[in-house]
């Protein structure tokens, strides 16, 4: 029909309509871009350049963590028997040793490198904070999510976190590591058992923030299930205050480490918690202060690189910055 | 109103009582009570039968038994008046075995063993422990004792019965002669030789002597009637409650003249004002003798420097005050001028205090204040320069500040972008005024509710602080109490702190509510 059409009329093509079948499942059709959430999350987060820099940086940090201590099969009590290997200043050390990166710091208390010790600690502390970490954030946002949203759970949970909240931390961890032997699991163990509850509690005023707005108070009245709402309306709501939050959870596991240790309540494990409680008197000590000073550096810079990295993932993770 | 805080109170001693039954479950099940014996010397001295009785001693001045011993028992039946000297040490000697006990020793060992297990304790005799060549060990002596195990419901009651203390007459034992007992009040406090007005209330067969008296030290009148008994320590501070141990003076004793009851006026650091009852100290020491006339001789000595908690109180006050008057305005110029320079700085200074670990920051803070700042590094009370708080303040006060550039600033920011500061703005006010006059006062309100908080918990002490700078504080009161396992001042402190964490919660909320008009306690309005 279309060519006979062209034929007779002798009009261009463009100008020869045609009738289309209706469909309804192609009138649905939206034709805008692809919206990918966590496409734009990354585009966001890439935009700005030092975002890269610092990310690159921390995955340099903690690959270095996790692979120099298992290349180097780090002895803390390789050099225990050479009286002359002990509390080294860098110069000394290579001097001592010979040229290599692990003497850059000097040596410690028992001859061992204080680079490794830094190191080896770091992948302990790293590892605690992310166990953690992940630990206390499953459990506090999905109990934290149905705190919020259950009016009767909130009435128990609220006791709940007035009493545990005011039972001291240090008393609840001393008294754990009392009873198993303080290892780094007990600390695992002792970090988690209440730390949900400060990200539960932070969930659910969060939750009930957003829980009674027009949007999802609409959804209800459209009958969608709660399970729906909570998981559909709710969480991509609370992706970038999850995140933002999670950025301040893992430095702040690597410090309280470092507190308990500080305080002699820490791990067996040769934390860098444990190196920094260890090395406290070198500091005074002159030439022997890298011992003390090096531990500090290192936790610093892991902390305030997952802060800052964690910060601005978090920003970014925000729709309303995605335009 | 006031009903609601009535409420909220109750609420708050509710949860600090369960806060107490957790420390207890916590410290007295939990916890392996041999550990009490890892740094005592005397449990490794005695031996034999003697340190089982030594071990069940300490369990019950740990809190976790009752204890009796059959010799406490005679000694008790003695003063009751039901044995006489005579029969005394017949009775009171138990056998090697129980085929060897005298008549009267086996009818007093039954009595005893059907008394007390009639109160549910579990009776136990130790026979003799002999060496191989049949003499009797060092501590080896046939013993007979009687042990029940404290239950938390009994253990909790105790503790709240015996929280509050109303000093009165019958404090001294009834069995105790010392004269007419009662109250005096005298307008004339014979402590200050009789002639000087100063009223007083005096008591006798009470546990304090002075139980109302003027002095000259803060705050001037003191009262002994009602006192606080939050927990008693055993290995930290013998003896001694865990509020004392808090508020007692520390440091070099200060000498003043003191005249004595009997007369005696010697250079002494004693204050008469608070002597406490001591049965029988009087006859034993010629010292006391020489000075006191009744058995109130047990006096606290005045000492130089501050207690631990006002040390803290000075340090956790002076930074929080320094916080609010330097961490409010910054945050405040941070949002006005925000993404400028001071905008910029300041937040990475708020990155490196919110992720960098406080101890690291504290250290820096000491190497530079000690090397670049010439300021003392260490605390010492007899010094007298007041150059010693510099530093400790400072890192408590560094941290505070940063905290409240955060949310003060996050508030300006939060405000900034609402509907009435556009209007103000389209109605031709100027930033400043914005700034001054709507903005500031609505972002204030949640620092409010923080204030009550950050005062009450200055008198805790920080313990990573004080431990950097050897300061005396109440910080670490709470660790030291855990390290030498003293149960008392453990349950003690975490109900000290609840207690403050409670109040400051419900004098945050008031506070709160008082400065904005919009929150009211009252469900009406809801």
């Amino acid at each position: 029909m279309y060519e006979e059409l062209k034929k007779s009329t002798g009009l261009k093509s463009e100008e020869l309509f045609s009738q289309v079948e209706h469909s309804d499942t192609e009138s649905e059709k939206i034709a805008a871009p692809r919206y990918s959430y966590w496409k734009s999350v990354f585009r966001v987060f890439f935009r700005n350049k030092v975002n890269i820099v610092i990310l690159s940086f921390l995955l340099f940090v903690i690959a270095f963590a996790y692979i120099y201590p298992a290349v180097t099969h780090y002895d803390p009590y390789a050099n225990l028997l050479d009286p002359d290997a002990k509390h080294l200043s860098p110069g000394d050390a290579i001097e001592h040793f010979g040229f290599s990166i692990k003497w850059i710091l000097g040596s410690g208390a028992s001859g061992e490198p204080t680079f490794d010790a830094v190191w080896n600690g770091a992948q302990i502390s790293i590892s605690l904070a992310f166990i953690c970490a992940a630990i206390n954030m499953v459990i506090g946002v999905l109990l934290g999510a149905v705190w919020g949203f259950s009016k009767k759970v909130d009435m128990v949970m609220m006791e709940v976190y007035n009493i545990i909240g005011n039972v001291p931390m240090i008393l609840i961890i001393s008294v754990l590591s009392m009873l198993f032997s303080p290892t780094f699991w007990t600390m695992v163990f002792a970090l988690t058992i209440v730390g949900w509850l400060s990200i539960a509690y932070f969930i659910r005023t969060q939750v009930l923030i957003i829980r009674d707005r027009e949007y999802n108070l609409a959804s209800r009245c459209l009958g969608t299930p709660t399970i729906k709402i909570a998981l559909k309306n709710i969480l991509p709501f609370m992706t970038s205050v999850i995140v933002t939050l999670l950025a301040t959870e893992l430095p702040s596991y690597i410090s309280y480490e470092v507190f308990l240790a500080y305080i002699g309540m820490g791990m067996s494990e040769m934390s860098l918690g444990r190196l920094i409680y260890a090395a406290e008197a070198a500091m005074v000590t002159p030439g022997w202060e890298l011992e003390f000073w090096g531990p500090v550096a290192v936790v610093s810079i892991i902390t305030i690189v997952l802060y800052v990295v964690g910060q601005n993932l978090g920003d970014a993770s925000d729709p309303r910055t995605h335009m | 109103m006031a009903k609601y805080i009535l409420q909220r109170i109750i609420k708050g001693i509710l949860s600090a009582v369960c806060v107490v039954i957790l420390i207890m479950i916590l410290v007295y099940s939990l916890m392996n009570r041999e550990n009490i014996f890892a740094g005592d010397s005397n449990y490794t001295k005695t031996q034999s039968n003697a340190r089982v009785t030594y071990e069940q001693s300490r369990y019950e001045a740990f809190g976790y038994v009752d204890y009796v011993n059959y010799s406490e028992y005679i000694v008790q039946l003695a003063q009751n008046g039901e044995l006489d000297e005579e029969t005394r040490p017949v009775a009171a000697l138990v056998g090697p075995t129980p085929e060897k006990d005298s008549e009267i020793a086996s009818e007093y060992i039954r009595r005893f063993t059907e008394e007390y297990e009639a109160e549910g304790y579990t009776v136990t005799r130790l026979e003799a422990d002999r060496k191989s060549n049949g003499q009797v060990k060092d501590g080896g002596q046939a013993t007979v004792f009687a042990v029940r195990e404290r239950s938390l419901p009994d253990r909790v009651i105790s503790y709240f019965t015996r929280m509050f203390f109303i000093d009165n007459i019958h404090y001294v034992p009834e069995s105790t002669d010392i004269g007419e007992r009662g109250l005096t009040f005298t307008l004339h406090d014979p402590l200050y030789g009789g002639d000087k007005f100063s009223p007083a209330i005096i008591g006798n067969g009470t546990k304090h002597k002075y139980l109302l008296y003027f002095d000259n030290k803060f705050p001037w009148f003191h009262q002994n009637l009602l006192t606080l008994n939050l927990g008693e320590s055993y290995t930290v501070n013998r003896g001694v409650d865990v509020f004392e141990t808090m508020t007692a003076s520390q440091g070099t004793y200060v000498l003043s003249t003191v005249s004595y009851p009997t007369g005696h006026v010697e250079e002494s650091a004693d204050d008469l004002h608070t002597a406490t009852y001591a049965e029988g100290s009087l006859a034993v020491s010629e010292m006391y003798a020489a000075r006191f006339t009744d058995d109130y001789t047990n006096t606290i000595t005045v000492k130089g420097s501050m207690s631990k908690m006002g040390y803290s109180f000075v340090i956790g006050i002076i930074s929080t005050i320094m916080a609010y008057i330097l961490g409010l305005p910054i945050g405040i110029a941070m949002a006005r001028f925000k993404n400028g320079f001071l905008d910029k700085i300041g937040t990475m200074y708020i990155i490196f205090i919110i992720a960098v670990p406080s101890l690291a920051y504290i250290f820096l803070f000491k190497a530079i204040g000690g090397s670049v700042f010439k300021l003392p590094t260490l605390f010492d009370m007899d010094s007298g320069s007041r150059l010693m708080f510099v530093l400790p303040i400072v890192s408590l006060a560094l941290p505070s500040i940063a905290n409240l550039m955060k949310w003060m600033r996050r508030y300006m920011i939060d405000q900034m972008n609402s509907e009435y500061v556009k209007f103000a703005r389209s109605g031709g006010l100027s930033e400043t005024e914005i700034f001054t006059k709507h903005i500031w006062r609505n972002a204030v309100i949640p620092i409010v509710h923080g204030i009550p908080a950050s005062i009450l918990t200055a008198m805790t002490g920080a313990i990573i602080t004080e431990r950097v700078y050897s300061v005396p504080g109440a910080g670490n009161l709470l660790t030291q109490a855990i390290n030498k396992y003293d149960n008392g001042v453990i349950v003690g402190v975490a109900l000290f702190y609840a207690l403050l964490t409670v109040t400051s919660i419900i004098l945050g909320d008031i506070l709160i509510a008082s400065v904005d008009p919009r929150i009211s306690f009252t469900s009406k309005g809801r």
